[in-house]
Formats: C-alpha cells, structure tokens, sequence
C-alpha cells in the first residue's frame, strides 16, 4: 500500500542522533512534508531514504525496494533535487540536462523538462548565469528528468523571493495532479500547510507529531490564537475567559482560545481599567507554527 | 556504462570554455619552451666557448683538443696566450679557458670561469667534469682509449637544444594536468556536491571517473599535437621516434598523473589546499627531473631524489623514443615503475575517494 515506508529509523554522528527512532509511510499519489527547523534531521531523513546514506538501524522499503540492499535500483525511480547542490558552471542548461539524462536507463525529452520548469528562455545560459530561482527549477528538472514516480525535494523553495517560491509551488502541485508523490523537507510552514497532504513534524531528530495539516491543528492547536506584548502589570491569563492555554515567546504571550471573541473582550477590559498595558494585540487562526509552539515550547524560526 | 561517454563529451566542452585551462596545458608549455629553448639552445650546438691553451706541446694536449671536440655543446678553439684567452674570457666572449700543462709538470689541468655567469659557467665545467672523469677511466684501464672514446662520441645523432627540449615539455604538460587540473577540479565538483548530485543517479560511479580519465586523456593528446605543432613549425624541432608511440606514452603518463590528482584531492580540504599540494609536488619535480636540462646537471647529492620522482622514466623515456628512436623495451624498468606509482595512485583514490 505505502509507496515509502520508513521503519525505526535511526542515525547518529559521533555523539549527536541526528535520527532518533523514527516511523512514518507514504501513501502513493501524496505530497508529504517534513517540517521542523534547521538542524532537526530533515536532510538526514530524506538521504538515507534515498540510499545516499546509511542508517544505523531501521529500515527503509521504498516503492517495494529495501533501500539498503538495493540502493541503485531505488535511484532509478526516484527523481531527487539535493539541497545546495550545484551544476557544472561551464554547461548550459540544455547541456545539464542532456548530462543527468544519460545517466538514466530512462529519460523525459529535455526540451519537455526545460519547458515544464519555464527554462525556455534560459535554454543555451551557462548555469553560473542562473539567478538564484532559475537554478533551483533546473535542480528540480534534474530530478524529473528520469520520470520518477516518487520525487524528493530538499528545502526546494529556500532562499527564494515570494514570487519564486510561488511558481515552484505551482510546479510541485503539477506534480501531485499527474500522480506522482513527492517528499519535501521545509522549514516553511506556510509552504506545508500550502502544498503537504500529509505534514511530519520534526524536531531534534524525533517526530513529534504526523497528520494532515488541519487534522495537527486540530489536535494540537484548536482555536484561534490572540498575542498580546504587555508592556507592565500582572495578570494571569489561564484564567481568562476561553483561554485554554498559554504560551510565552519572544516577549509575546499567544493565547489560544476556543472563544476568540470573549477573550479579546476581556483583555480589552484589562487594557481600559489600567491593570495592564499592551503595546499589541494580534488575533490569529491558529496554524502548523502554533502546532510546532504547542508541541516544541520554540518557534519554527528564532 | 552510461554517463562515460557523456562525461566525455561535456569535459571536452568544458576544457574547451575554460580558458585556465587551456593557458596551462598549451600556451604556458609554450612560453616555457620558448624562453628556455632561446635561453639555453640560442646558438644551436655547441652552446659553450671554449677556449683551450695547450703548454705540453703534446699527445695529451692534442687528446684533450680532439676529445672535447666530439662533445657537441662546446665550441672549442685552440689558443698560444693564456692572458689574451683570460682577457677575453672576463669580456664575457669566452665561457670557459682551459689550460693543458706541460707534460713535464705535475700540475692539473685548469680551467677558468666567469664567476658572474654561474650557470654557463657551471653547466661547461660539469660537461667538462664528465669529460675529464670519463677519460681518465678509460686513461687508467687502456693507455690509447682516448683515440677510441673519441670515435664513439663521434657517432651519435647530433641532438639539437629544441629536440632536446620538446620531450620534456609534453611530460611536463602531462603532469601539470594531472597535479594542477584535476586536483582543483575534483575539488571543486567535491565541495559543490557535484559528485555527490552525480552519485544520487542510478549510474555506477566509476562510469563518470572513467569518463573524467577519457576526457583528460583526449585533452593531454590534443596539447600534446599543439605543442609539437608549434615546436617543429617554429623551432625546427626534429622527433627522430614514431608518433605512436609517443601519444601512447602521454596516455600512459595521463593514466599515471590523473590518478595521483584523484588521490591529492582525496586528501585536501578545498580545492584551494587540493591546489596548492598538487603545485607543491609538481613544481619541484618539473626543474628536478630532467625536464629542462639533463639531470646531471643538478648536484650529486640529489640524484637518488630524482630517481625516485615518477617524472624522471616518463621524460627519459619520452626524450628517448623523440630524440633517438629507442624502442620502448630499453626503458621497461622505468615504465613499469611508472605504472607503479599509478597503480598505487589509483588504489589510493579507490580506497579514500569521498563523494562530499
């Protein structure tokens, strides 16, 4: 059934687990995300599923293929974009392509690859003439230039403007809507909550959380959330009205409330009578990064 | 084998839009060539004024004119006045002033040099050195050998600077791509994880080194027949040995030095430090191992050194196979020593070859 499964999954380096014991599958035709911060073994995860590197216990099957045992036959379906890794400077892009290409026993036309990524125009430009966007879609082509049923992307939108990291979104749901699955590691929430079926949440080498996106906000976060900066005075929040928990962070305190309306209402009480100052005051419907906050006591980005 | 050919075929593209490269496999072998070539090799033969002042009024004066005749980079003639023959010594017209003494006398046979010129100077009195060493063995085991050793020298194929020259070039050129250019490249696809995007394809990995090998193999073949080019058509260098064998001793040599670039590398950090170790094997053993000059001419101290250097057997062999026609089968020894240092090389680079 699973297209992937990943089964006790652990690696260390020295004395840092970079892994710690983790499970998850991957159902054919889904987008799954890993989402966690920089350090908490998404890249890790992603290469030993793709046979670039050894675990030191656990197990990964993939499209019915013990990676460990068969590492390149898992390569040859799977299409993968390496985070940082870079290209020839000296070849063009078409070049690039027609290079990765034939090191497949299978390939896509390029120019329909070139086309699919909009490189048209950038079609005979030497790689080292590439912005920073038009590089990252050609690392996307080289993974779909074997055309993989399963596609891995590793932090495919980082370091990319608005408007970059938008066409790239476009590009990984064209994707999804030919059935193929594809795998992602971000640290974007936003980006997970957009493109993801399915969310793993990461943190210090361990899931701590695995769902789709509502279905963790659900569970881990009901509610809306209201963030306030005192600026003086003493309250205690838990005992406002809808309140269900509270959270400090970065000098904000985030409530998150089952009556969003109430709850306003009586900070705004507190405001007026003088009992408390706030410099600010946000209303939010709660989101992955109020889950990751729930779960972490830390915020995705610090 | 898929991705060999393509390696091939874009590291030919690449060579070929790399101006570094090709300023260091072609034009600087040239300029070396030339500067050294009109350095050294600017009269032709013989390179050396000599100037001899015979006192016996003997056989052993006339043994000594006759013999250092024979040796084909001096230009001997014969003087009565020692101080006229100083005078125009320390005019700078002369390189050496030999003085036979008479037979009746104990003294040695001297020789005068400009102290300002130390490596003219230098280079006649260690061929003068060779002459008086070999005559002498022959002076102590056969009374009348000067006669003969003078007939033997007369024999061989006169070898001009430039014929010379050229062997030692092409060898050089042969390690520079390997200690110089595939350290840094290597490194370089290494710290961008290149190699690590080209083994996160299906391809068997060796598929692309051996494609790396094939295209430095192909480039050292095309700088080989650039730098001959230019060095018949514009020095008049001749190559007394057949081609084929000479672009299958630059394949070898590449076999040898791209393998000691992949095991370099595997041991520097970044390309810079891959560089810069490669640079520090390659350029001592370009001035010690023949390349330039004939190895005896550096000191004595030195020459177990320069046996060692996996450059010396290929510009012997090379200059060998140029310059007189010898056939591969004199030089096993030195070729099969050769392959050594390219076998434990490659099994170096086997072993630790890192992918990231």
């Amino acid at each position: 059934m699973a297209i992937v499964e990943v089964k006790d999954l652990f690696k260390r380096y020295g004395d840092v687990v970079a892994v710690d014991h983790i499970e998850f599958m991957v159902a054919p035709g889904e987008v799954f995300g890993i989402l966690g911060p920089n350090g908490a073994g998404k890249t890790t995860t992603l290469e030993i599923i793709e046979g670039l590197r050894h675990p030191d216990g656990g197990r990964v099957v993939v499209d019915g293929i013990d990676v460990q045992r068969s590492p390149r036959e898992v390569r040859s379906r799977i299409g993968m974009q390496l985070q940082q890794a870079g290209f020839f400077d000296r070849l063009t892009v078409d070049e690039t392509l027609q290079f990765f290409s034939a090191f497949h026993r299978r390939a896509l036309p390029v120019a329909d690859v070139i086309h699919r990524l909009q490189l048209d125009e950038k079609r005979r430009a030497r790689v080292d003439t590439l912005s920073g966007g038009q590089q990252q879609r050609l690392s996307v082509a080289v993974a779909l230039i074997n055309d993989p049923r399963i596609i891995f992307l590793d932090e495919p939108t980082t370091g990319l403007d608005p408007q970059a990291r938008r066409a790239l979104w476009e590009v990984i749901a064209s994707f999804r809507r030919e059935g193929r699955t594809v795998i992602l590691t971000t640290h974007y929430m936003e980006e997970a909550q957009h493109l993801c079926d399915r969310v793993a949440i990461m943190d210090h080498g361990r899931i701590v959380a695995h769902d789709s996106p509502r279905g963790l906000i659900r569970a881990h976060a009901p509610g809306t959330t209201v963030s306030v900066s005192p600026g003086g005075g003493q309250v205690q929040f838990d005992g406002l009205p809808g309140v269900r928990t509270v959270q400090q962070a970065n000098g904000e305190i985030i409530l998150i409330t089952s009556d969003p309306l109430r709850t306003v209402q009586a900070l705004l009480e507190l405001n007026r009578s003088g009992q408390v100052n706030f410099h600010q005051l946000r209303v939010e419907e709660a989101t992955l990064e109020d889950v990751f906050l729930h779960l972490t006591g830390r915020r995705l980005r610090e | 084998m898929r991705g060999f050919w393509v390696t091939v075929q874009m590291g030919l593209r690449m060579y070929l839009r790399d101006r570094g490269a090709v300023f260091w496999g072609i034009v600087f072998p040239l300029i070396l060539m030339t500067l050294i070539g009109l350095a050294f090799g600017r009269t032709g033969s013989p390179t050396f004024a000599v100037t001899v002042v015979d006192q016996s009024g003997g056989l052993l004066g006339r043994g000594v004119l006759q013999g250092l005749r024979q040796v084909p980079l001096l230009r001997v003639e014969e003087a009565a006045d020692i101080d006229a023959a100083l005078a125009r010594l320390r005019a700078g017209r002369l390189t050496l002033v030999i003085v036979v003494p008479a037979a009746s006398s104990t003294d040695p046979i001297r020789a005068y040099f400009d102290q300002a010129r130390v490596t003219d100077s230098q280079m006649a009195l260690m061929i003068l050195e060779r002459f008086v060493a070999e005559a002498n063995l022959r002076l102590a085991g056969a009374p009348q050998a000067l006669r003969l050793q003078a007939t033997g020298v007369a024999g061989r194929i006169e070898v001009r600077f430039f014929d010379f020259l050229l062997p030692g070039i092409l060898a050089m050129t042969v390690m520079q791509t390997g200690l110089s250019g595939v350290t840094w490249v290597v490194a370089t696809y290494r710290q961008r994880l290149i190699l690590k995007r080209i083994l996160a394809t299906p391809a068997h990995p060796a598929a692309f080194l051996g494609g790396l090998v094939g295209r430095y193999t192909l480039t050292s073949l095309f700088q080989m027949a650039v730098i001959m080019l230019v060095a018949v058509l514009a020095f008049h260098a001749r190559i007394a040995g057949s081609l084929l064998t000479l672009g299958a001793l630059i394949v070898l040599g590449t076999l040898v030095f791209v393998g000691m670039g992949f095991a370099i590398s595997t041991v520097a950090k970044s390309p810079e430090a891959a560089n810069l170790l490669g640079s520090a094997i390659s350029f001592p053993m370009m001035f010690l191992a023949g390349t330039f000059w004939p190895k005896d001419f550096m000191p004595k101290a030195m020459q177990p050194v320069i046996g060692l250097l996996p450059l010396t057997p290929l510009v012997d062999v090379m200059r060998g196979v140029a310059t007189r026609g010898d056939p591969l089968t004199s030089y096993l020894p030195g070729l099969a020593y050769l392959a050594a240092w390219g076998a434990v090389s490659l099994l170096v680079a086997a072993r630790r070859f890192k992918w990231e």
